[in-house]
């Protein structure tokens, strides 16, 4: 499960960027949210419990 | 070995379940505090530090149906008030309450929280074995109701094919079932044997429709109307529970023993029905109280449904860890004195779907006179059936009545088509003391 979390991490900080990278791109930029909004449920859904 | 839609969280130890629920827990406390109007001034006095352990939990106040209503009402930002946990531009989509109990509320869900939400509801159509397979029937014209909403995307997400069933009576339901052979169904229990009994009239037995799988949803059910409803499809029947303001938080997997939770999801909290401040044990009845972990755009915490169970073990032979309610007993406004009687109605489904395969359809209608309750209970019979045969089953459920109940009540027969059949919510009892 780290190995999990490590890639949703990398996947936050790689759609954050996507996002940044567009902005003058309005379809880019909802894509990236709507990425973001899945990552916001992988995060939930991968808890550690401790 | 079961599988699972989440075989990490869906087996984890209570003991790693339960810290994640507290954790998240203090999450939900301090954005709510921060976002929503509702509770900036509600949670006054009270800080996330205050908040140390599991038990602490129960320091944070309940929300009631009525403050929600209370902060809608003439409250900015039109139309979702103090409830509103995001920017009102983050809001994709609208749904209500059906305002059976008063003025509805209106539910603000962004793009995030449904999608949280639409997760969660894939463990309860999982449960229920719902797979790709599955071309799933949604009998129902969804609207502002959430009802069908969560069903239909969490089906779809699952990859299922969905086949949505608005805009046709139950003889066009029928029809379209048979067209496309779908193989799963949701429905409220009253409705799926609405639609059984219209394709016995259209010469269909509703066993050869090849319908394997039907998660219940919108009214209780009675494990005597589920095997009832198994027993006429053929099929399995599954039951889940939820509602607007919470989603839907506790689903029924293969081994058919009560409701799994939907962990880490949902905090619910079972509580004693007297001074609502202790855990009930397992086999005893307690309130319901929810808390969705993860929704943002309209967090609610500790919502005191009003709605009784009887808590259930953590253990169960699917190999789930979460929480089980075995039993739905109903509302704590369902349960009401007649006579000086304690009465529950459900007590009344389950007798005649156990007991009278003879009844199609029925209402139960308490009045007043004088000073003394009386109960009616009018039956409608199966049109196959004569007069003699519908008489002999009126004056043995007159008798089972009082057996099961302590109560004596008078069974009318009604003719065919006589009494009111639902789509949704069925409504088959009647209070109409105080009423005159």
């Amino acid at each position: 499960m780290d190995e999990i979390r490590k890639e949703i991490s990398n996947l936050e900080q790689s759609a954050e960027r996507l996002k940044a990278l567009a902005k003058d791109n309005k379809a880019i930029q909802k894509n990236a949210e709507i990425i973001l909004t899945f990552l916001y449920i992988l995060k939930f859904i991968t808890p550690t419990g401790e | 070995m079961a599988d699972f839609w989440n075989a990490y969280t869906e087996t984890l130890p209570r003991e790693k379940l339960q810290n994640i629920e507290f954790s998240y827990f203090k999450n939900l406390f301090s954005y709510g505090k921060s976002h929503s109007n509702l509770y900036k001034e509600k949670l006054q006095g009270i800080e996330v530090g205050d908040i140390k352990t599991f038990d602490d939990i129960k320091k944070v106040p309940f929300t009631y149906k009525e403050e929600l209503r209370k902060w809608q009402e003439d409250v900015e930002p039109f139309p979702y008030g103090g409830l509103l946990g995001v920017d009102i531009e983050q809001v994709s989509s609208f749904r209500q309450t059906s305002g059976t109990t008063g003025r509805p509320v209106y539910v603000p869900e962004s793009y995030e929280s449904w999608q949280w939400r639409i997760e969660s509801w894939c463990h309860i159509l999982y449960m229920a074995g719902f797979r790709p397979r599955h071309r799933v029937f949604l009998p129902f014209g969804y609207n502002v109701y959430v009802a069908f909403w969560e069903a239909h995307y969490a089906a779809e997400k699952l990859g299922c094919e969905v086949v949505p069933g608005g805009a046709l009576d139950t003889k066009g339901r029928v029809n379209k079932i048979v067209e496309l052979k779908a193989n799963a169904m949701t429905g409220t229990p009253t409705y799926c044997l609405n639609i059984a009994q219209e394709a016995v009239s259209m010469g269909i037995d509703p066993k050869s429709l090849g319908i394997e799988r039907i998660l219940g949803a919108g009214e209780p059910l009675p494990e005597a109307t589920r095997k009832r409803i198994e027993a006429t499809y053929d099929c399995k029947m599954f039951d889940h529970i939820g509602s607007t303001e919470t989603c839907g938080f506790a689903g029924m997997c293969e081994a058919q023993q009560g409701l799994h939770i939907v962990e880490p999801f949902f905090l619910v909290e079972l509580l004693d029905k007297d001074t609502l401040s202790k855990e009930v044990a397992e086999g005893e009845l307690g309130v319901i109280v929810i808390t969705p972990l993860g929704r943002r755009s309209f967090p609610v915490i500790r919502f005191n449904t009003n709605d009784v169970a009887i808590k259930g073990p953590s253990t169960c032979e699917c190999g789930r860890t979460s929480m089980k309610l075995m039993e739905i007993v109903g509302r704590v406004d369902d349960i009401s004195k007649i006579r000086g009687v304690l009465f529950s109605p459900k007590t009344v489904e389950q007798l005649i779907r156990s007991e009278f395969p003879e009844i199609v359809e029925y209402e139960l209608v308490v009045t007043r006179e004088d000073i003394m309750d009386k109960i009616t209970l009018r039956m409608e019979a199966d049109p196959k059936i004569g007069k003699d045969e519908a008489e002999e089953v009126a004056k043995r459920l007159a008798e089972r009545h009082k057996i099961k109940t302590n109560l004596s009540c008078k069974v009318t027969i009604e003719p065919p088509g006589a009494l009111p059949r639902y789509d949704l919510k069925a409504k088959r009892f009647k209070d109409m003391r105080g009423k005159h």
